[in-house]
């Protein structure tokens, strides 16, 4: 049978977003594939170097608009490292807390998006029930719905409002016992199963050569973590432990890997929340004013020429880093470059080229697994 | 309880790697650190400096005794006003993970504390400065990490730098059809920011002009 590139996007329920999947097909397989990508690029490494580093953190918000606390804190700890600030200890609890209540509610999206491309509508009612909850609770915090503008360099805007501590619990409590639900649901049911098992195979050592990290290499039976590997914030204070998967074939992990190591990972936020509200400096009822050193270190505004900054995040996706180049305008004010690396970027590309051998079907569910974000790969 | 690898670990580790890029390659230009962080944990990492004409034979190195088995992201800065020496530089960020394929229904549970040798995690920092030139060009490492494919395109792309070698490159993020020798990051193409009064008088735009206007584009 004579073989045909098909177009799929930029506007499909496959992308979850806005790109294109070039698909060249013989009969129903899948021969070889094509990522087009730029669609939303807006320029933020451009318009960052005419802002100063305060200003900066309302455009980090807005590259991932699932997952906008997850990448603010990510260009803050970047933005720290360069200006060389120390941050007191209970904003790092803050930001661990709010940064893992964004994984749940992220990871509730990418669940609550995957459902229909399986066929489960029931998930995503379900799905956005619950991250509702979670973003509540990160408007308690920053303000907002879903852009929080909340890390400052040097801390956090605002301290945890009174009676957050036990909403939080609650909720954490009450989502925990979702999980189950969900997986009563989904882990036995035939049709999940089908199009999930023995799809989609990717193995770690190809993974990471192609620069694909995160929830997908842990789904590969590795229990790498930013968390742990290249340490920032408390983590090490608190009680957790990587989510990692068994893969059932030499061919790596499948999407039924990828689907149980995030309901894992949600399994281990929940952990986290609950001991680090609880362990918070300064107990979890108190809240400070703004700018309290509690809260809020000092922070120089300028860097020189010639200072660097780094961060290294797990973000939601994968492993998310912030390079910043100081000396900018305004004798320093400014970054002279900011350069942004985001997971999903380097992980489309590689997920376009695993599809080969399987069939159009599988694309929805091959794609959707790895959970693409198009604000962040096109920044 | 959680877990991390200690300054010591990564310490011990990024000296190590120091001291055999500096061995092979003291003599060509070369010239390796240890530097550390400042925010946080102060967490140590290595800095390469590297001339472009060496850059893959240590790119070989780095990959395949080093055990640095990622390539997470490729930086290019312009410096126009840089001197003569350093109109450019290119700043590859490598890794270290200590990720195997695994047997099936088998895992890998790292301790963090009980890493050691070439399992424990580190950051590799190699810059690479080109003199003040209208086509600065690297060698492509395309063919070592897969990874360094699509980060390669969009250096290209954004800011103009030449792979050498590097087979299939296209725009990414800019139209495909953008006129030759536009890199918008690039010193020359200003970005305005537009003052409080101004969004004020002219809340739609109509009246503003790129300050690159009439230049090539």
């Amino acid at each position: 049978m004579a073989q045909m590139w098909i177009t799929m996007g930029p506007q499909h329920p496959m992308t979850h977003g806005l790109w294109t999947l070039r698909v060249k097909v013989d009969g129903e397989t899948v021969v070889d594939t094509d990522a087009e990508l730029g669609y939303i690029h807006r320029g933020v490494e451009k318009i960052a170097e005419a802002r100063d580093f305060t200003q900066i953190t309302p455009y980090c918000d807005r590259l991932c608009y699932v997952s906008a606390m997850t990448w603010a804190n990510s260009y803050i700890y970047a933005a720290e490292d360069l200006l060389e600030v120390d941050v007191p200890e209970r904003a790092e609890y803050i930001r661990l807390i709010s940064a893992e209540c964004q994984r749940l509610a992220s990871h509730l999206m990418w669940l609550g998006a995957y459902g229909p491309d399986i066929g489960s509508l029931t998930l995503m009612t379900w799905c956005m029930r619950d991250r509702e909850m979670f973003l509540d609770l990160l408007q308690e915090l920053g303000g907002s719905r879903m852009h929080y503008n909340y890390p400052r360099v040097g801390g956090v805007k605002r301290d945890i409002p009174v009676g957050f501590a036990d909403r939080l619990i609650a909720k954490v409590k009450l989502f925990e016992k979702r999980i189950e639900e969900y997986e009563m649901m989904l882990d036995e049911s035939t049709i999940w199963l089908v199009r999930l098992q023995g799809v989609g195979y990717a193995k770690a050592e190809d993974m990471v050569n192609a620069g694909v990290s995160g929830p997908n290499i842990r789904a590969a039976g590795v229990n790498y973590d930013v968390r742990w590997a290249h340490p920032y914030s408390v983590y090490d204070q608190v009680d957790w432990e990587p989510a990692v998967e068994k893969p059932t074939s030499v061919k790596g992990a499948d999407c039924y890997d990828r689907y149980r190591v995030r309901m894992e990972e949600m399994r281990q936020s929940c952990r986290m929340i609950l001991d680090a509200i609880e362990k918070i400096p300064g107990g979890k009822n108190t809240n400070y004013a703004s700018g309290d050193a509690m809260i809020l270190a000092k922070a120089p505004t300028r860097a020189p020429e010639g200072a660097t900054g780094f961060s290294h995040y797990e973000c939601t996706r994968g492993a998310s880093q912030f390079y910043i180049k100081g000396g900018g305008d305004g004798r320093g004010k400014n970054p002279y470059r900011l350069s942004i690396r985001s997971p999903m970027f380097i992980t489309i590309p590689y997920v376009a080229k695993t599809m080969i051998g399987y069939k159009v079907a599988d694309i929805p569910a091959i794609m959707g697994s790895f959970d693409p974000c198009i604000g962040e790969t096109d920044r | 309880m959680g877990m991390r690898v200690t300054n010591e670990q990564a310490e011990t580790a990024a000296a190590a790697c120091v001291a055999s890029v500096m061995e092979r390659y003291g003599g060509a230009g070369i010239e390796a650190t240890v530097e550390h962080h400042s925010n946080d944990f102060k967490m140590p990492f290595v800095r390469i400096h590297s001339p472009p004409q060496h850059w893959v034979a240590l790119a070989k190195t780095l990959r395949f005794d080093l055990g640095a088995n990622y390539c997470s992201m490729v930086t290019g800065t312009h410096f126009p006003e840089g001197g003569d020496d350093r109109g450019w530089d290119v700043v590859y960020h490598l890794m270290r993970q200590p990720v195997t394929d695994q047997k099936p229904h088998t895992n890998t549970v790292h301790v963090a504390e009980k890493l050691s040798g070439k399992d424990v995690p580190l950051e590799f920092e190699v810059l690479i400065t080109l003199p003040q030139t209208d086509v600065p060009s690297v060698p492509s490492v395309q063919s070592i990490w897969v990874g360094a494919d699509w980060n390669e395109k969009e250096t290209w792309d954004l800011v103009g730098i030449k792979f050498e070698g590097h087979e299939n490159m296209h725009r990414v993020l800019n139209p495909h059809d953008s006129p030759e020798g536009f890199h918008p990051l690039q010193k020359q193409h200003k970005i305005r920011y537009h003052d409080f009064n101004e969004m004020y008088d002219d809340a739609q735009g109509f009246g503003r002009k790129p300050t690159d206007e009439g230049r090539v584009k």
